[in-house]
């Protein structure tokens, strides 16, 4: 009944805004995706809800986080929210040269994405988060499969890390393994942390991960521009990917190109949007700790963050 | 003399073709063939080591450009033949129903803007529709279930399934029983038809994800179209199947009868194939829920997307919670089904009060209106806050929805138990020699073997076989088919995925035919192991990766094991069916003879099922292609991840030469089996 | 039998092959069955003519793929003929279109089949119902016909049975209630009793003869029990891979196999059981009538205690008005009871 009464309350502001500037959107739905890990999803309700308070029709379509650029570009899906420059910024780009979709804008968060281990896994090696001290415990992280080199346990192979070039680059006793979903990798850290055994996986930040598991980053040669491309860079002077990754990554929105057109307002709002790291991370913890449903925490979020989202209303929206 | 004269006078006049194909079927030409084949590809193994490149693997520089050309062609089909908007249109069809009844069901702003009907109008309605059909049992069921999807948090969600679901499965089944009629009227569409299903159901799922999303829209309409798609192929089959098996003395009553065509189609020939034809309606719901979660991935709404949410966030109870309510609804939807289509009309006496004659759905109606009010009607008249909520509007409330702090859901709870059972040392430690073991001295050795064969050596080996069990077309089948996977250049992933299909199949053989064997004893257990099946066949396969992975880690043996369960199910339900269905007599016989159970079991039993198994086993390897390709959630090398690759930048030409590896791989293995099955049973005179 | 033949078959050929009409036109006269399967056909039917009157019963008879049952299809046409021409009722019905030879099923024709033809998901009462439903007739009329039949079947009470829960017999006579509920003139029976017990079949067999009484139909009855076909038969013809070898009365027949096929039928029968006195008797020719006349319907089976203790060595037979038709020496008649002298 709560929700109810929220949602009235909102309609009665959608009501009142509708009369001052919203004359122009399409009374079409704009159609926001959502994924399956919990910050994409809040956030994409806390937008959906803020273009609702700007007389704008909503609605969430389920899709795979990689195949969603097609329907970006195609227009059957509006916009995206969460594109993490490491996972899916390959098919941000293919499609970015298809045609049909763009860049809004950047958040304010930056993405890490990399080696890293839960907090328990340095009590057996206690040198990290150095990546010479991990790989002179290799044995520790051995498996059943691996023998005596240790197991690295690497994200999804869409993602496009190059985890195994690293291990060769660096000349390290690892076998990389990759995980088939980041629920695998979840399921592997909750197995691991059982019986408190060593285990190094691929993670990323912001992450509800990190509330669960308290955990570290592997410290690798820092990134140098061009690590990927050219040889020369980072310590091993004939490889490539001898680096860590970049520690701040760009987490961007998309956009269909009709958007502008069609909804004028809320591609205005889009672009102004911008979440920190301590904003998605609450978001998460919303959902992943506090049990909400998502449509509740973004409400949640929105309440006690007006003051964030206020300000990238249209001028006397509010 | 004379007459064997004359009687081999039309073999005269015969194709030289058709001589050679007899002459290969003579079986000790077929033998010396075999023996060859095999001894070529131990010879090109022994000499591995000394050969050419170009003989252990086709060379790079002789891949034919397959990706271009898929993608030049799917680009002008799509957009320059313009299919894009034939497909666009139906979608906007179909979407226009599904609108319709997810507003019905959920309250979706779309036509006819109803509001969401509270869930206790949804589970009473249920419930009498379950009485009306099949008694209290049914309506236990079918009100169950809706009460539990309520009271467990998940109303909307179930909903949101239910709302594609009641549009697919009906669409499937038409379609299916339609082409089914078509493929019995003309055995040219039949052979047409035929291996496009076998297509159609091999093809792996991430190949169905780019075009469902391009050509019909990302969300339920998708979702819908894949749905359908997958559910399609079993309803034709069975559909042929049922109105081949009418009885000729049937189909004359009929016509003696005066029926005309359509009056011979609807009242003669679909219901005397109706057995036939229920399988056929049993299993389009089956695949419909099963594809629950894998078409969340293309804007299927609802409980799949919920779990793997779930999963993503690694809430294990919550999403195994979710699982049990798609088995539940798969099971009181084909029971309502089945139940419908096999009610009578009853006969009332002349005089009957018009109230009586039409109880249930006066009763259905007036719970309908009146739970309706109660749960909207008053709760609205009613804003009170929700902490002063007074006990009897708290309980109208829930009548209309139940929050998610009402709900009864043991998720954490169920979390912690499962990280209990994990933290158990004897269960770690059976669960790590069982990994060791079986992977350190089974999987990695034989995997690695069959990685080191040169490509001619497993070519020929898996023509040999198809040769022997299946044929001469087989066999040259076979060796096209393994071809084109070399030529369509991934074939050591080719070999890996083969190698998880071959073993999965192997231990489900292993286990699953004794414990047919075991059940079949006693009527009761073998029902109980058949329903069994139905559970684990509905049942999302995604809830039970997970703790397998927690059991087992990222490693072959869980992948094996993810798809054990799947090729299980087959395994068992045609050895079952199999053994069921020897004759009586026959059993009787071999009692009389003297045969002790273990010879019955062998000398009479297995060797007249095993047509049937074969079907089970060509089943298993259907299924484990299938299952394969979705493993890799966990994490394999295989094609599955090759193609999930496919996806960061949607390249569709690139995922279709991996899609067309896993089909015709499993093409081969499809038609040897069911060549050797259909001779095995002319042979014993089955059919 | 005063009135045109209600069925009529001239030189009705059905062959079962790649290309059976261009074939049997270009086949040169007399090949035999044996020739025609080296040329690779099948003759089902083979060079059929005959008539069936109204209100007779024709026995077909004949051993499993003599072609029996295909000829009887081709007078429903079932099956459509190779070459030939069958009439019903005057009509030509391979010239029928479909909406006409619907009709004419619907109105004139019953068949009962061997393994009974019944719908599965149908009570008893729906299949007898079920002829009348396709022509179009209302729940109320076909349901009060229906247990008409019902009742006339000797089912009553069962017309809520599926088929299924009825033993061979029963679901027999639902067959049988099925083909006459849109009272059919004529009546195709396909071995309707071969798939029952011996009693249940003697049983079934007196049923038929009762109802046949009382409805007088054109029969075209199916069997390959001989025994049966004596004993229901007006006229019986015999067939052999697909031809007729013989049609006639049942005495006929016996008395006068015309091949040796037929002969080794009858070689089996007990004669007195079949012929009848009129039969043997010949024209009166002036002979001296004396003494009570024997009653020419009856078989020299029942007359057999008179025959053998009658003086007299010429017998007047008479019908069964009483009037005398006819004379049989005794003689011939002993021969035909006690079997002839010469094979003594």
């Amino acid at each position: 009944m709560k929700t109810k009464l929220i949602m009235s309350a909102a309609a009665m502001a959608l009501a009142s805004a509708t009369a001052s500037f919203a004359a122009d959107d399409s009374a079409d739905p704009i159609i926001i995706p959502i994924h399956n890990w919990s910050s994409q999803i809040v956030m994409s309700h806390a937008v959906g809800q803020i273009f609702e308070s700007m007389g704008n029709n909503v609605e969430f379509v389920t899709t795979d986080s990689q195949a969603v650029y097609e329907s970006v570009r195609l227009g059957d899906v509006t916009l995206e929210l969460e594109v993490w420059e490491g996972a899916f910024g390959q098919s941000f780009r293919t499609a970015l040269e298809k045609g049909g979709l763009h860049d809004a804008g950047d958040h304010n968060a930056v993405t890490r994405e990399d080696w890293w281990y839960p907090m328990w896994t340095k009590d057996a090696c206690p040198g990290l988060p150095s990546w010479e001290a991990l790989n002179d415990c290799a044995a520790l992280f051995a498996t059943a499969e691996t023998g005596d080199k240790g197991r690295y346990l690497d994200g999804p192979v869409d993602w496009l890390k190059h985890g195994k070039e690293r291990v060769e680059a660096l000349g390290m006793d690892f076998v990389v393994v990759n995980a088939g979903s980041a629920a695998a990798l979840w399921a592997e850290i909750a197995a691991a942390e059982a019986d408190k055994r060593p285990v190094v996986v691929f993670n990323w930040t912001p992450n509800f991960a990190e509330a669960v598991w308290p955990g570290e980053f592997v410290e690798f040669p820092a990134w140098e521009d061009g690590c990927d491309t050219d040889p020369s860079k980072g310590p091993n002077p004939d490889a490539l990917y001898d680096c860590g990754n970049p520690a701040d990554g760009y987490l961007k929105k998309a956009a269909w190109d009709g958007m502008k057109d069609k909804w004028p307002n809320a591609y205005d709002v889009l672009t102004k949007i911008s979440f920190t790291n301590a904003q998605i991370a609450e978001m998460a913890r919303l959902v992943d700790i506090e049990e909400m449903e998502p449509e509740e925490a973004a409400e949640e979020w929105l309440s006690a963050n007006e003051d964030v989202w206020k300000g990238w209303l249209p001028e006397g929206a509010s | 003399m004379a007459e064997i004269a004359t009687n081999s006078r039309p073999e005269d006049g015969t194709r030289q073709g058709a001589g050679i194909r007899a002459l290969l079927e003579e079986p000790s030409v077929a033998r010396g063939v075999f023996w060859s084949l095999l001894g070529v590809a131990a010879l090109l193994t022994v000499l591995r080591p000394w050969l050419p490149d170009g003989l252990v693997r086709i060379p790079e520089a002789l891949l034919m450009p397959w990706r271009d050309w898929i993608d030049a062609a799917f680009d002008f089909v799509a957009f320059d033949l313009g299919l894009i908007h034939v497909t666009r249109f139906l979608s906007g069809i179909l979407e226009f129903v599904l609108d319709a009844v997810a507003n019905i069901l959920y309250g979706r702003a779309r036509w006819p803007r109803f509001e969401a009907l509270p869930w206790t109008v949804v589970a009473s309605v249920a419930a009498i529709t379950g009485y009306a059909l099949g008694g209290w049992r049914l309506s236990l069921l079918a009100g169950g279930t809706f009460v539990w999807a309520a009271v467990i948090g998940q109303w909307k969600w179930t909903m949101e399934t239910m709302s594609v679901i009641l549009v697919a499965a009906p669409l499937g089944f038409t379609i299916g029983l339609l082409i089914g009629i078509w493929c019995w009227k003309s055995k040219r569409v039949e052979e047409t038809v035929k291996p496009l299903l076998l297509v159609l159901q091999v093809l792996p799922f991430f190949s169905y994800l780019l075009p469902a999303v391009i050509f019909f829209k990302v969300g339920p309409t998708a979702a819908t179209v894949a749905t359908v798609a997958y559910s399609l192929p079993p309803m034709i089959l069975m559909t042929t199947l049922g109105l081949k098996k009418v009885s000729p003395e049937v189909v004359e009553a009929g016509k003696m009868a005066g029926c005309s065509r359509w009056q011979m189609l609807r009242y003669v020939y679909l219901p005397s194939a109706r057995t036939e034809i229920l399988v056929g309606l049993n299993q389009v719901i089956m695949l419909c829920l099963a594809m629950v979660v894998l078409t969340a991935a293309i804007g299927m709404p609802g409980l799949g997307a919920k779990l793997l949410e779930a999963m993503g966030s690694f809430k294990l109870g919550r999403s195994f919670e979710i699982g049990i309510t798609i088995v539940l609804l798969a099971v009181v939807l084909d029971r309502l089904s089945k139940a419908w289509v096999v009610k009578q009309p009853e006969h009332f006496e002349k005089g009957t009060p018009w109230w009586k004659r039409n109880i249930f759905p006066i009763m259905g109606v007036a719970a309908f209106v009146i739970l309706y009010l109660v749960a909207r009607g008053v709760a609205e008249m009613d804003p009170m806050p929700f902490d002063e909520v007074s006990f009897p509007s708290w309980l109208v409330g829930i009548m209309d929805e139940v929050h998610r702090k009402e709900s009864l859901s043991q998720g954490r709870e169920f979390d912690a138990s499962i990280k209990a059972f994990l933290s158990l040392d004897w269960v770690n430690a059976i669960t790590y020699a069982i990994r060791y073991v079986v992977n350190v001295y089974f999987l990695i050795p034989t995997e690695k073997a069959l990685l080191y064969l040169p490509t001619p050596a497993v070519i020929f080996v898996i023509t040999a076989i198809a040769y022997r069990i299946g044929g001469v077309i087989p066999g040259i089948l076979a060796l096209i088919f393994f071809s084109i996977v070399a030529q369509l250049g991934y074939w050591d992933r080719a070999m890996l995925t083969l190698h998880s299909v071959f073993m999965a199949t192997f231990i489900a053989l292993l286990l699953g035919v004794p414990m047919a064997i075991y059940s079949v004893r006693k009527e009761k257990r073998a029902k109980f192991m058949i329903l069994l099946c139905d559970t684990f066949q509905t049942f999302p396969s995604y809830v039970y990766l997970l703790p397998a992975v927690m059991l087992f880690g990222i490693s072959p043996v869980t992948v094996i094991i993810s798809i054990l369960i799947y090729t299980m199910v087959p395994v068992i339900r045609y050895t079952v069916e199999g053994l069921r269905n020897v004759p009586p007599e026959l059993t009787e016989a071999a009692d009389m003879s003297g045969a002790t159970r273990w010879q019955k079991l062998t000398k009479v039993q297995l060797p007249l099922a095993l047509p049937t198994m074969a079907v089970g086993l060509n089943q298993a390897l259907v299924f484990a292609f299938f299952m394969v390709i979705i493993a890799e959630f966990i994490g394999t090398r295989d094609l599955g991840q090759e193609m999930r690759r496919t996806l960061a930048g949607t390249n569709l030409g690139w995922n279709f030469v991996l899609g067309f590896s896993v089909v015709f791989m499993a093409l081969t293995f499809d038609i040897a089996i069911n060549a050797w099955a259909e001779k095995r049973r002319k042979l014993l005179g089955l059919d | 039998m005063t009135d045109a033949p209600v069925i009529s078959c001239r030189n009705v050929w059905k062959l079962f092959g790649p290309n059976p009409k261009q074939y049997l036109a270009q086949m040169s006269p007399g090949r035999s069955y044996e020739d025609i399967r080296a040329d690779g056909y099948i003759a089902g039917v083979k060079d059929v003519s005959l008539d069936v009157g109204r209100g007779e019963m024709l026995v077909i008879m004949g051993l499993s793929g003599s072609g029996k049952s295909t000829l009887v299809r081709c007078l429903s046409r079932l099956h459509d003929i190779t070459g030939g021409a069958i009439e019903v009722e005057g009509q030509d019905i391979m010239a029928l279109p479909e909406k006409e030879l619907i009709e004419l099923r619907r109105s004139k024709m019953g068949m009962v089949f061997q393994s009974f033809g019944l719908l599965p998901h149908r009570t008893v009462l729906e299949n007898v119902a079920f002829p009348l439903e396709m022509r179009g007739q209302d729940r109320h009329t076909r349901r009060e016909r229906a247990l008409e039949v019902i009742n006339l079947v000797g089912l009553d009470g069962r017309e809520d049975y599926f088929p299924r829960e009825l033993s061979g017999g029963q679901q027999q006579r639902v067959g049988i209630a099925r083909s006459l509920a849109i009272e059919p003139d004529i009546w195709f029976l396909d071995e309707p009793f071969s798939a029952l017990d011996p009693l249940i079949r003697r049983e079934m067999q007196d049923e038929f003869l009762r109802l046949q009484e009382m409805l007088g139909k054109t029969i075209v009855f199916i069997t390959h029990d001989f025994d049966e076909a004596l004993r229901l038969a007006d006229r019986i013809a015999i067939m052999k891979d697909g031809a007729v070898e013989q049609c006639d009365t049942p005495d006929k027949i016996v008395l006068d196999p015309q091949t040796p096929y037929v002969r080794k039928f009858t070689e089996e029968i007990e004669k007195a059981r079949v012929v009848h006195a009129n039969v043997l008797a010949g024209p009166v020719n002036g002979a001296v009538i004396e003494g009570e006349a024997i009653p020419g319907h009856m078989t020299i089976q029942q007359l057999a205690r008179q025959l053998v203790n009658d003086p007299r060595d010429i017998l007047p037979v008479a019908d069964k008005s009483g009037k005398v038709t006819g004379v049989m020496p005794r003689q011939k008649a002993l021969d035909i009871l006690l079997g002839d002298a010469a094979n003594g």
